[in-house]
Protein backbone atom coordinates (compact mmCIF):
# COMPACT_ATOMS: atom_id res chain seq x y z
CA UNK A 1 0.00 0.00 0.00
CA UNK A 2 1.35 2.99 -1.17
CA UNK A 3 -0.36 6.92 -1.06
CA UNK A 4 -0.11 6.84 -5.08
CA UNK A 5 -3.61 6.08 -5.04
CA UNK A 6 -5.58 3.26 -7.02
CA UNK A 7 -3.54 0.55 -8.31
CA UNK A 8 -3.25 -3.06 -9.35
CA UNK A 9 -1.89 -4.10 -5.61
CA UNK A 10 -4.52 -6.18 -5.12
CA UNK A 11 -3.30 -9.08 -6.82
CA UNK A 12 -0.23 -9.14 -3.46
CA UNK A 13 -3.64 -9.27 -0.83
CA UNK A 14 -5.67 -12.00 -2.48
CA UNK A 15 -3.15 -13.39 -4.83
CA UNK A 16 -1.59 -15.59 -1.52
CA UNK A 17 -4.88 -17.77 -1.24
CA UNK A 18 -6.18 -17.41 -4.30
CA UNK A 19 -2.61 -19.25 -5.80
CA UNK A 20 -2.87 -21.75 -2.65
CA UNK A 21 -6.33 -23.13 -3.36
CA UNK A 22 -5.89 -23.46 -7.10
CA UNK A 23 -2.81 -25.79 -6.45
CA UNK A 24 -4.39 -27.23 -3.46
CA UNK A 25 -7.58 -27.25 -4.20
CA UNK A 26 -8.74 -27.01 -7.96
CA UNK A 27 -5.64 -28.83 -9.51
CA UNK A 28 -6.57 -31.85 -6.75
CA UNK A 29 -10.04 -32.31 -8.18
CA UNK A 30 -8.99 -31.90 -11.95
CA UNK A 31 -6.81 -34.76 -10.93
CA UNK A 32 -9.55 -36.69 -9.33
CA UNK A 33 -11.52 -35.91 -12.64
CA UNK A 34 -8.70 -37.26 -14.70
CA UNK A 35 -8.34 -40.44 -12.95
CA UNK A 36 -12.39 -41.13 -13.23
CA UNK A 37 -11.99 -41.72 -16.72
CA UNK A 38 -8.55 -43.80 -16.60
CA UNK A 39 -8.38 -47.58 -16.40
CA UNK A 40 -8.68 -49.61 -12.94
CA UNK A 41 -5.11 -51.81 -12.96
CA UNK A 42 -4.78 -54.06 -9.50
CA UNK A 43 -0.77 -53.89 -9.70
CA UNK A 44 -0.22 -50.14 -10.87
CA UNK A 45 -3.60 -48.64 -9.75
CA UNK A 46 -4.53 -46.54 -12.56
CA UNK A 47 -3.44 -46.59 -16.12
CA UNK A 48 -3.85 -43.55 -18.47
CA UNK A 49 -5.87 -43.82 -21.44
CA UNK A 50 -9.76 -43.09 -21.66
CA UNK A 51 -12.92 -45.49 -20.40
CA UNK A 52 -15.91 -44.97 -18.90
CA UNK A 53 -15.70 -47.90 -17.04
CA UNK A 54 -15.80 -46.32 -13.83
CA UNK A 55 -18.86 -44.76 -14.38
CA UNK A 56 -20.55 -47.64 -15.94
CA UNK A 57 -20.26 -49.33 -12.82
CA UNK A 58 -21.73 -46.64 -10.56
CA UNK A 59 -24.96 -47.84 -12.49
CA UNK A 60 -24.41 -51.83 -10.89
CA UNK A 61 -27.08 -52.98 -8.41
CA UNK A 62 -24.38 -52.60 -5.43
CA UNK A 63 -23.68 -49.09 -6.26
CA UNK A 64 -27.26 -47.90 -7.32
CA UNK A 65 -28.36 -48.92 -3.27
CA UNK A 66 -25.43 -47.35 -2.09
CA UNK A 67 -26.25 -44.04 -3.59
CA UNK A 68 -30.21 -44.56 -3.10
CA UNK A 69 -29.47 -45.28 0.64
CA UNK A 70 -26.90 -42.02 0.97
CA UNK A 71 -29.54 -40.11 -0.47
CA UNK A 72 -32.60 -41.49 1.93
CA UNK A 73 -30.98 -41.36 4.73
CA UNK A 74 -29.60 -37.75 4.00
CA UNK A 75 -33.19 -36.42 3.21
CA UNK A 76 -34.54 -38.19 6.66
CA UNK A 77 -31.62 -36.08 8.52
CA UNK A 78 -32.87 -33.09 6.63
CA UNK A 79 -36.56 -33.22 7.11
CA UNK A 80 -35.75 -34.28 10.90
CA UNK A 81 -32.96 -31.37 11.19
CA UNK A 82 -35.93 -28.94 9.71
CA UNK A 83 -38.50 -30.25 12.15
CA UNK A 84 -36.27 -29.99 15.37
CA UNK A 85 -34.12 -27.03 14.19
CA UNK A 86 -36.90 -24.60 13.06
CA UNK A 87 -38.62 -24.34 16.52
CA UNK A 88 -35.25 -23.52 18.22
CA UNK A 89 -34.28 -21.15 15.27
CA UNK A 90 -37.75 -18.95 16.14
CA UNK A 91 -37.61 -19.06 20.02
CA UNK A 92 -33.75 -18.12 19.30
CA UNK A 93 -34.35 -15.35 17.27
CA UNK A 94 -36.70 -14.03 19.41
CA UNK A 95 -35.18 -13.58 22.73
CA UNK A 96 -33.30 -11.42 24.33
CA UNK A 97 -29.44 -10.98 24.08
CA UNK A 98 -28.69 -13.01 27.24
CA UNK A 99 -31.04 -16.05 26.61
CA UNK A 100 -29.22 -15.83 22.39
CA UNK A 101 -25.41 -15.88 24.09
CA UNK A 102 -25.60 -18.56 26.03
CA UNK A 103 -27.95 -20.16 22.90
CA UNK A 104 -25.22 -19.53 20.20
CA UNK A 105 -22.47 -20.90 22.92
CA UNK A 106 -24.25 -23.93 23.23
CA UNK A 107 -25.18 -24.83 19.71
CA UNK A 108 -22.09 -23.67 18.44
CA UNK A 109 -19.58 -25.60 21.07
CA UNK A 110 -20.61 -29.17 20.17
CA UNK A 111 -20.50 -28.20 16.49
CA UNK A 112 -16.80 -27.24 17.00
CA UNK A 113 -15.69 -30.65 18.45
CA UNK A 114 -14.32 -33.36 16.47
CA UNK A 115 -17.20 -35.48 14.71
CA UNK A 116 -15.12 -38.37 16.32
CA UNK A 117 -16.04 -37.53 19.88
CA UNK A 118 -19.26 -36.88 19.32
CA UNK A 119 -19.94 -40.05 17.77
CA UNK A 120 -18.12 -41.85 20.48
CA UNK A 121 -20.52 -40.03 23.23
CA UNK A 122 -22.81 -42.01 21.13
CA UNK A 123 -21.81 -45.09 21.07
CA UNK A 124 -21.45 -44.94 24.76
CA UNK A 125 -25.19 -44.08 25.24
CA UNK A 126 -26.39 -46.83 22.55
CA UNK A 127 -24.23 -49.52 23.42
CA UNK A 128 -25.82 -52.69 24.93
CA UNK A 129 -24.83 -51.71 28.70
CA UNK A 130 -25.46 -47.84 27.59
CA UNK A 131 -27.81 -45.63 29.12
CA UNK A 132 -30.71 -46.13 26.80
CA UNK A 133 -30.43 -49.88 27.77
CA UNK A 134 -30.40 -49.68 31.32
CA UNK A 135 -33.00 -47.53 31.53
CA UNK A 136 -35.07 -49.96 28.77
CA UNK A 137 -34.00 -52.74 31.53
CA UNK A 138 -35.35 -50.63 34.31
CA UNK A 139 -38.61 -50.57 32.84
CA UNK A 140 -38.92 -54.06 32.02
CA UNK A 141 -38.89 -52.48 28.48
CA UNK A 142 -36.02 -55.17 27.12
CA UNK A 143 -32.55 -56.48 27.26
CA UNK A 144 -29.68 -55.32 25.59
CA UNK A 145 -31.68 -53.89 22.64
CA UNK A 146 -29.63 -53.74 19.31
CA UNK A 147 -29.62 -49.76 19.11
CA UNK A 148 -26.17 -49.41 17.35
CA UNK A 149 -25.05 -50.20 14.09
CA UNK A 150 -28.43 -49.46 12.76
CA UNK A 151 -29.81 -47.09 10.41
CA UNK A 152 -31.54 -45.22 13.22
CA UNK A 153 -28.10 -44.45 15.10
CA UNK A 154 -26.77 -43.01 11.74
CA UNK A 155 -29.71 -40.91 11.51
CA UNK A 156 -29.74 -39.28 14.96
CA UNK A 157 -25.65 -39.00 15.14
CA UNK A 158 -25.83 -37.09 11.88
CA UNK A 159 -28.76 -35.18 13.28
CA UNK A 160 -26.73 -34.31 16.14
CA UNK A 161 -23.74 -32.78 14.32
CA UNK A 162 -26.22 -30.98 11.16
CA UNK A 163 -28.68 -29.31 13.78
CA UNK A 164 -26.51 -26.09 14.13
CA UNK A 165 -25.88 -25.89 10.17
CA UNK A 166 -29.79 -25.76 10.07
CA UNK A 167 -30.59 -23.33 12.88
CA UNK A 168 -27.86 -20.47 12.56
CA UNK A 169 -29.08 -19.72 8.58
CA UNK A 170 -33.12 -19.99 9.68
CA UNK A 171 -32.67 -17.91 12.55
CA UNK A 172 -30.58 -15.07 11.00
CA UNK A 173 -33.42 -15.21 8.68
CA UNK A 174 -35.95 -14.87 11.17
CA UNK A 175 -34.14 -12.54 12.65
CA UNK A 176 -34.62 -10.16 9.88
CA UNK A 177 -38.22 -10.15 10.12
CA UNK A 178 -39.43 -7.07 12.26
CA UNK A 179 -41.54 -8.01 14.93
CA UNK A 180 -43.53 -5.74 14.25
CA UNK A 181 -44.74 -7.77 10.99
CA UNK A 182 -46.35 -10.52 13.43
CA UNK A 183 -47.46 -7.70 16.00
CA UNK A 184 -49.45 -6.20 12.54
CA UNK A 185 -51.09 -9.54 11.37
CA UNK A 186 -52.10 -10.16 14.61
CA UNK A 187 -53.92 -7.17 15.54
CA UNK A 188 -55.39 -7.46 12.12
CA UNK A 189 -57.34 -10.72 14.00
CA UNK A 190 -54.92 -13.60 12.38
CA UNK A 191 -54.27 -16.17 15.14
CA UNK A 192 -50.86 -17.23 15.76
CA UNK A 193 -50.96 -20.61 13.56
CA UNK A 194 -52.08 -17.85 10.33
CA UNK A 195 -49.61 -15.38 11.31
CA UNK A 196 -47.04 -18.23 11.28
CA UNK A 197 -48.20 -19.73 8.02
CA UNK A 198 -48.32 -16.33 5.93
CA UNK A 199 -45.61 -14.41 7.42
CA UNK A 200 -42.69 -15.71 9.16
CA UNK A 201 -42.60 -19.43 7.06
CA UNK A 202 -42.65 -17.88 3.69
CA UNK A 203 -40.13 -14.89 4.79
CA UNK A 204 -37.42 -17.32 6.33
CA UNK A 205 -37.58 -19.27 3.31
CA UNK A 206 -34.65 -18.59 2.13
CA UNK A 207 -32.74 -19.19 5.25
CA UNK A 208 -34.58 -22.58 5.58
CA UNK A 209 -33.20 -23.20 1.87
CA UNK A 210 -29.43 -22.47 2.95
CA UNK A 211 -29.72 -24.65 6.08
CA UNK A 212 -31.57 -27.84 4.61
CA UNK A 213 -29.05 -27.28 1.90
CA UNK A 214 -26.01 -27.54 4.52
CA UNK A 215 -27.45 -30.38 6.18
CA UNK A 216 -27.88 -32.34 3.46
CA UNK A 217 -24.48 -31.77 2.22
CA UNK A 218 -22.83 -32.86 5.32
CA UNK A 219 -25.19 -35.98 5.37
CA UNK A 220 -24.23 -36.82 2.02
CA UNK A 221 -20.54 -36.99 2.40
CA UNK A 222 -20.88 -38.39 6.22
CA UNK A 223 -18.51 -41.00 6.74
CA UNK A 224 -17.28 -41.23 10.70
CA UNK A 225 -21.11 -41.71 11.66
CA UNK A 226 -22.19 -44.17 9.64
CA UNK A 227 -18.42 -45.88 9.96
CA UNK A 228 -18.68 -46.41 13.94
CA UNK A 229 -22.28 -46.33 14.17
CA UNK A 230 -23.81 -48.47 11.10
CA UNK A 231 -24.33 -51.45 10.42
CA UNK A 232 -21.74 -53.21 8.14
CA UNK A 233 -24.53 -54.01 5.57
CA UNK A 234 -25.60 -50.14 5.48
CA UNK A 235 -22.88 -48.24 4.21
CA UNK A 236 -22.95 -44.67 2.39
CA UNK A 237 -21.24 -43.51 0.23
CA UNK A 238 -17.99 -42.10 1.98
CA UNK A 239 -17.23 -44.98 3.75
CA UNK A 240 -16.75 -46.55 -0.17
CA UNK A 241 -14.70 -43.77 -1.07
CA UNK A 242 -12.52 -43.89 1.90
CA UNK A 243 -12.02 -47.47 0.92
CA UNK A 244 -11.63 -47.65 -2.26
CA UNK A 245 -8.72 -44.71 -1.90
CA UNK A 246 -7.05 -46.64 1.32
CA UNK A 247 -7.72 -50.20 1.39
CA UNK A 248 -8.71 -51.25 -1.90
CA UNK A 249 -6.75 -48.98 -3.97
CA UNK A 250 -9.53 -48.87 -6.44
CA UNK A 251 -8.61 -45.08 -6.90
CA UNK A 252 -10.57 -44.49 -10.12
CA UNK A 253 -13.29 -45.94 -9.44
CA UNK A 254 -12.49 -43.75 -6.10
CA UNK A 255 -12.78 -40.73 -8.06
CA UNK A 256 -15.68 -41.55 -10.75
CA UNK A 257 -17.55 -41.69 -6.76
CA UNK A 258 -16.10 -38.67 -6.04
CA UNK A 259 -16.99 -36.78 -9.00
CA UNK A 260 -20.44 -37.77 -9.38
CA UNK A 261 -21.09 -36.51 -5.44
CA UNK A 262 -19.37 -33.45 -6.21
CA UNK A 263 -21.54 -32.89 -9.36
CA UNK A 264 -24.81 -33.57 -7.47
CA UNK A 265 -23.31 -31.02 -4.44
CA UNK A 266 -22.93 -28.33 -6.75
CA UNK A 267 -26.25 -29.50 -8.68
CA UNK A 268 -28.14 -28.76 -5.55
CA UNK A 269 -25.99 -25.73 -4.58
CA UNK A 270 -27.23 -23.88 -8.42
CA UNK A 271 -30.93 -25.25 -7.83
CA UNK A 272 -31.23 -23.71 -4.51
CA UNK A 273 -29.58 -20.62 -5.38
CA UNK A 274 -32.02 -20.23 -8.35
CA UNK A 275 -35.09 -21.11 -6.43
CA UNK A 276 -33.92 -18.20 -3.92
CA UNK A 277 -34.05 -15.73 -7.13
CA UNK A 278 -36.97 -16.69 -8.66
CA UNK A 279 -38.83 -16.26 -5.02
CA UNK A 280 -37.10 -12.72 -4.91
CA UNK A 281 -38.33 -11.75 -8.49
CA UNK A 282 -41.70 -13.04 -7.86
CA UNK A 283 -41.85 -10.97 -4.33
CA UNK A 284 -40.88 -8.05 -6.70
CA UNK A 285 -43.37 -8.37 -9.06
CA UNK A 286 -45.99 -9.19 -6.95
CA UNK A 287 -45.20 -5.69 -4.77
CA UNK B 1 -44.88 -13.42 19.76
CA UNK B 2 -47.74 -14.37 22.35
CA UNK B 3 -46.19 -15.63 25.18
CA UNK B 4 -48.03 -18.68 24.92
CA UNK B 5 -47.28 -19.77 21.73
CA UNK B 6 -43.27 -19.54 22.88
CA UNK B 7 -43.89 -21.81 26.07
CA UNK B 8 -45.52 -24.04 23.35
CA UNK B 9 -42.17 -24.32 21.92
CA UNK B 10 -39.72 -24.79 25.08
CA UNK B 11 -40.02 -28.34 25.09
CA UNK B 12 -38.76 -28.64 21.81
CA UNK B 13 -35.67 -26.50 22.66
CA UNK B 14 -34.90 -28.02 25.45
CA UNK B 15 -34.97 -31.70 23.73
CA UNK B 16 -32.95 -30.03 21.32
CA UNK B 17 -30.37 -29.13 23.30
CA UNK B 18 -30.13 -32.22 24.90
CA UNK B 19 -29.58 -34.45 22.03
CA UNK B 20 -26.74 -32.06 21.05
CA UNK B 21 -25.13 -31.95 24.40
CA UNK B 22 -25.59 -35.27 25.58
CA UNK B 23 -23.00 -37.20 23.89
CA UNK B 24 -20.30 -34.62 25.56
CA UNK B 25 -21.61 -34.85 28.60
CA UNK B 26 -21.67 -38.25 28.18
CA UNK B 27 -17.76 -38.09 27.47
CA UNK B 28 -16.74 -36.09 30.07
CA UNK B 29 -18.55 -38.11 32.87
CA UNK B 30 -17.26 -41.54 31.62
CA UNK B 31 -13.57 -39.91 31.51
CA UNK B 32 -13.83 -39.85 35.44
CA UNK B 33 -14.86 -43.38 35.55
CA UNK B 34 -12.68 -45.82 37.70
CA UNK B 35 -13.68 -49.12 35.55
CA UNK B 36 -12.03 -50.39 32.69
CA UNK B 37 -16.01 -50.07 30.41
CA UNK B 38 -17.78 -47.28 29.72
CA UNK B 39 -19.89 -47.24 32.34
CA UNK B 40 -22.52 -44.43 32.28
CA UNK B 41 -23.24 -43.45 35.24
CA UNK B 42 -19.54 -44.28 36.80
CA UNK B 43 -19.60 -46.64 39.70
CA UNK B 44 -16.36 -44.82 40.84
CA UNK B 45 -14.68 -41.70 40.16
CA UNK B 46 -11.01 -41.41 39.39
CA UNK B 47 -8.71 -40.10 37.61
CA UNK B 48 -7.09 -43.20 36.05
CA UNK B 49 -7.60 -42.73 32.41
CA UNK B 50 -6.06 -39.33 32.45
CA UNK B 51 -3.09 -40.95 34.11
CA UNK B 52 -3.39 -43.60 31.67
CA UNK B 53 -4.09 -40.88 28.87
CA UNK B 54 -0.42 -38.81 29.46
CA UNK B 55 1.55 -42.69 29.89
CA UNK B 56 0.46 -43.92 26.30
CA UNK B 57 3.12 -42.35 24.54
CA UNK B 58 0.70 -42.35 20.98
CA UNK B 59 -2.01 -40.31 22.69
CA UNK B 60 0.83 -37.78 23.80
CA UNK B 61 2.33 -37.95 20.53
CA UNK B 62 -0.72 -37.28 18.83
CA UNK B 63 -2.22 -34.77 21.02
CA UNK B 64 0.90 -32.48 21.54
CA UNK B 65 3.06 -33.41 18.44
CA UNK B 66 0.51 -33.49 15.87
CA UNK B 67 -2.61 -31.97 16.96
CA UNK B 68 -1.78 -28.80 18.71
CA UNK B 69 1.92 -28.05 16.63
CA UNK B 70 -0.38 -28.19 13.20
CA UNK B 71 -3.22 -26.54 14.71
CA UNK B 72 -1.14 -23.82 15.45
CA UNK B 73 0.57 -23.81 12.79
CA UNK B 74 -2.17 -23.59 10.81
CA UNK B 75 -3.91 -20.30 12.77
CA UNK B 76 -0.25 -18.75 11.98
CA UNK B 77 -1.11 -19.44 8.23
CA UNK B 78 -4.36 -18.78 7.92
CA UNK B 79 -4.66 -15.58 9.66
CA UNK B 80 -1.85 -14.08 7.44
CA UNK B 81 -3.58 -15.63 3.82
CA UNK B 82 -7.31 -15.07 5.05
CA UNK B 83 -6.74 -11.31 6.69
CA UNK B 84 -4.64 -10.17 3.37
CA UNK B 85 -7.62 -11.77 1.34
CA UNK B 86 -10.03 -10.24 3.31
CA UNK B 87 -8.06 -7.15 3.19
CA UNK B 88 -8.06 -7.39 -0.71
CA UNK B 89 -11.58 -8.54 -1.07
CA UNK B 90 -13.15 -5.40 0.73
CA UNK B 91 -10.93 -2.04 0.50
CA UNK B 92 -10.58 -3.07 -2.82
CA UNK B 93 -12.05 -2.62 -5.66
CA UNK B 94 -11.88 -4.70 -9.09
CA UNK B 95 -13.49 -6.53 -11.43
CA UNK B 96 -14.29 -10.25 -10.65
CA UNK B 97 -14.52 -9.10 -6.70
CA UNK B 98 -17.70 -11.48 -6.25
CA UNK B 99 -16.41 -14.17 -8.07
CA UNK B 100 -12.98 -14.52 -6.34
CA UNK B 101 -14.73 -14.00 -2.83
CA UNK B 102 -17.34 -17.00 -3.78
CA UNK B 103 -14.22 -19.27 -4.95
CA UNK B 104 -12.29 -18.51 -1.68
CA UNK B 105 -15.41 -19.53 0.72
CA UNK B 106 -15.90 -22.49 -1.28
CA UNK B 107 -14.20 -24.67 0.71
CA UNK B 108 -16.43 -24.56 3.42
CA UNK B 109 -18.71 -25.97 1.13
CA UNK B 110 -16.64 -28.85 -0.08
CA UNK B 111 -17.27 -31.91 1.79
CA UNK B 112 -13.86 -32.25 3.68
CA UNK B 113 -13.81 -36.16 2.60
CA UNK B 114 -13.72 -35.25 -0.58
CA UNK B 115 -11.19 -32.78 -0.16
CA UNK B 116 -9.10 -34.75 1.79
CA UNK B 117 -9.28 -37.95 -0.95
CA UNK B 118 -8.54 -35.47 -3.68
CA UNK B 119 -5.92 -34.20 -2.03
CA UNK B 120 -4.53 -37.32 -1.18
CA UNK B 121 -4.65 -38.64 -4.73
CA UNK B 122 -2.76 -35.57 -5.92
CA UNK B 123 0.11 -36.04 -3.39
CA UNK B 124 0.40 -39.82 -4.51
CA UNK B 125 0.77 -38.73 -8.19
CA UNK B 126 3.46 -36.22 -6.98
CA UNK B 127 4.97 -38.64 -5.25
CA UNK B 128 5.30 -36.40 -2.21
CA UNK B 129 4.66 -39.09 1.32
CA UNK B 130 2.09 -37.99 3.93
CA UNK B 131 2.94 -36.81 7.04
CA UNK B 132 2.32 -34.07 9.37
CA UNK B 133 3.27 -31.48 6.89
CA UNK B 134 0.88 -32.82 4.21
CA UNK B 135 -2.05 -32.58 7.35
CA UNK B 136 -0.77 -28.65 7.47
CA UNK B 137 -1.14 -28.16 3.71
CA UNK B 138 -4.64 -29.76 3.73
CA UNK B 139 -5.95 -27.92 7.05
CA UNK B 140 -5.08 -24.24 5.70
CA UNK B 141 -6.99 -25.23 2.56
CA UNK B 142 -10.16 -25.44 5.18
CA UNK B 143 -9.33 -23.02 8.02
CA UNK B 144 -8.43 -19.90 5.46
CA UNK B 145 -11.94 -19.28 4.81
CA UNK B 146 -12.61 -19.15 8.52
CA UNK B 147 -10.36 -16.25 9.45
CA UNK B 148 -11.89 -14.35 6.03
CA UNK B 149 -15.18 -14.42 7.00
CA UNK B 150 -13.67 -12.93 10.41
CA UNK B 151 -11.65 -10.10 9.15
CA UNK B 152 -14.42 -9.39 6.51
CA UNK B 153 -16.85 -8.71 9.11
CA UNK B 154 -14.69 -6.82 11.18
CA UNK B 155 -13.55 -4.27 8.42
CA UNK B 156 -17.03 -3.93 6.82
CA UNK B 157 -18.20 -2.99 10.85
CA UNK B 158 -15.40 -0.22 10.69
CA UNK B 159 -16.08 3.61 9.96
CA UNK B 160 -13.35 4.01 6.89
CA UNK B 161 -13.56 7.42 7.54
CA UNK B 162 -10.89 6.44 10.46
CA UNK B 163 -8.15 5.47 8.24
CA UNK B 164 -8.77 8.78 6.66
CA UNK B 165 -8.63 11.31 9.40
CA UNK B 166 -5.28 9.26 10.56
CA UNK B 167 -4.13 9.93 6.92
CA UNK B 168 -5.15 13.99 6.88
CA UNK B 169 -3.44 14.26 10.12
CA UNK B 170 -0.19 12.97 8.31
CA UNK B 171 0.05 9.42 8.27
CA UNK B 172 1.04 7.59 5.61
CA UNK B 173 -1.48 4.97 4.13
CA UNK B 174 0.73 2.39 5.93
CA UNK B 175 1.13 3.71 9.29
CA UNK B 176 -2.67 4.98 8.94
CA UNK B 177 -3.31 1.15 8.58
CA UNK B 178 -0.86 -0.32 11.24
CA UNK B 179 -1.51 2.18 13.62
CA UNK B 180 -5.14 2.32 13.47
CA UNK B 181 -6.64 -0.38 11.10
CA UNK B 182 -4.68 -3.35 12.34
CA UNK B 183 -5.29 -2.50 15.89
CA UNK B 184 -9.78 -2.31 15.87
CA UNK B 185 -9.62 -5.47 13.92
CA UNK B 186 -7.34 -7.00 16.70
CA UNK B 187 -10.81 -9.10 17.54
CA UNK B 188 -11.32 -10.07 14.69
CA UNK B 189 -8.09 -11.34 14.14
CA UNK B 190 -7.72 -13.59 17.11
CA UNK B 191 -11.47 -15.14 16.58
CA UNK B 192 -10.29 -16.00 12.95
CA UNK B 193 -7.13 -17.67 14.27
CA UNK B 194 -8.72 -19.25 17.37
CA UNK B 195 -11.14 -20.97 14.79
CA UNK B 196 -8.11 -22.13 12.41
CA UNK B 197 -7.11 -23.88 15.50
CA UNK B 198 -10.37 -25.63 16.07
CA UNK B 199 -10.66 -26.37 12.59
CA UNK B 200 -7.83 -28.17 12.59
CA UNK B 201 -7.51 -29.53 15.99
CA UNK B 202 -10.91 -31.04 15.49
CA UNK B 203 -11.04 -32.26 11.82
CA UNK B 204 -10.58 -35.90 11.05
CA UNK B 205 -11.77 -36.40 7.69
CA UNK B 206 -9.02 -34.27 6.06
CA UNK B 207 -6.17 -36.30 8.98
CA UNK B 208 -7.63 -39.74 7.76
CA UNK B 209 -5.96 -39.45 4.19
CA UNK B 210 -3.46 -36.80 4.96
CA UNK B 211 -1.77 -37.54 8.18
CA UNK B 212 0.44 -40.54 7.32
CA UNK B 213 0.46 -43.40 9.15
CA UNK B 214 3.38 -42.73 11.41
CA UNK B 215 1.81 -39.71 12.81
CA UNK B 216 -1.85 -39.96 13.43
CA UNK B 217 -3.70 -37.21 14.97
CA UNK B 218 -5.36 -36.72 18.09
CA UNK B 219 -8.50 -37.51 16.18
CA UNK B 220 -7.62 -39.96 13.74
CA UNK B 221 -6.03 -41.73 17.09
CA UNK B 222 -9.22 -41.95 18.82
CA UNK B 223 -11.07 -43.31 15.60
CA UNK B 224 -8.75 -46.10 15.46
CA UNK B 225 -8.98 -47.03 19.00
CA UNK B 226 -12.45 -46.63 19.06
CA UNK B 227 -12.32 -49.49 16.03
CA UNK B 228 -9.80 -51.67 17.21
CA UNK B 229 -9.93 -51.66 20.86
CA UNK B 230 -11.84 -50.10 23.84
CA UNK B 231 -9.55 -47.83 26.14
CA UNK B 232 -11.18 -45.68 27.95
CA UNK B 233 -8.19 -43.33 27.53
CA UNK B 234 -10.25 -41.88 25.11
CA UNK B 235 -12.42 -40.78 26.85
CA UNK B 236 -10.25 -38.62 28.80
CA UNK B 237 -8.58 -37.56 25.12
CA UNK B 238 -11.71 -36.44 24.18
CA UNK B 239 -12.88 -35.01 27.36
CA UNK B 240 -9.71 -32.58 26.91
CA UNK B 241 -10.82 -32.29 23.28
CA UNK B 242 -14.05 -30.90 24.73
CA UNK B 243 -12.71 -28.39 27.39
CA UNK B 244 -10.34 -26.99 24.74
CA UNK B 245 -12.81 -26.34 22.59
CA UNK B 246 -15.89 -25.10 24.68
CA UNK B 247 -12.66 -22.32 26.49
CA UNK B 248 -11.51 -21.39 23.21
CA UNK B 249 -15.09 -20.61 22.27
CA UNK B 250 -16.41 -19.05 25.27
CA UNK B 251 -13.26 -16.83 25.12
CA UNK B 252 -13.91 -15.72 21.75
CA UNK B 253 -17.14 -15.13 21.99
CA UNK B 254 -16.59 -12.38 24.32
CA UNK B 255 -14.89 -10.81 21.13
CA UNK B 256 -16.97 -11.24 18.18
CA UNK B 257 -20.69 -11.89 16.94
CA UNK B 258 -19.72 -16.18 17.01
CA UNK B 259 -22.82 -16.22 14.35
CA UNK B 260 -20.92 -14.77 11.63
CA UNK B 261 -18.99 -17.97 11.73
CA UNK B 262 -20.88 -21.02 10.71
Amino acid sequence: MDRTGPSPSWALFVGPYGIYLLVFLVVPFANVALLSVYHHSPTKIAIPGFTDANYAKLFELYYANLFLRTLRLSVVVTAVCVALGYPLAYVLARSTSRIMTLGLFLLIMPLMVSTVIRVFGWVVILGNEGLVNQGLRLLGAGDGVRLLYTEGAVILGLTQQSLPFMVLPIMAAIERIPPSLEEAAENLGASWGQMFVRVIWPLSMPGLLSGSLLVFSVSMSAFITPALMGGRRERMVGQQIYEEVLTAYDWPGAASLTIVLVVMMLGLVGLTLWATRRRARLEMTRR
Amino acid sequence: MTGRSKRMLWPVVIVVYALLLAPLVVVIVVSFGSTSTFDFPPKGLSLRWYRAFFGSEMFVRSFFRVSQVVGLLTALAATIAGTLAAIGLVRLRFRGRQAIETFFLSPLLVPHILLGAAVYLYLARLAWPTSSVTLLVGHIVIATPYVIRCVTAGLVGMDPRLEEAAMSLGASRRQAFFKVTLPLLRSSLVTGAVFAFIISFSDINLALFLAGPSAPSLPVHIFSQIQFEADPSIAAASALQIVIVGGLILVVQRLFRLRLMV
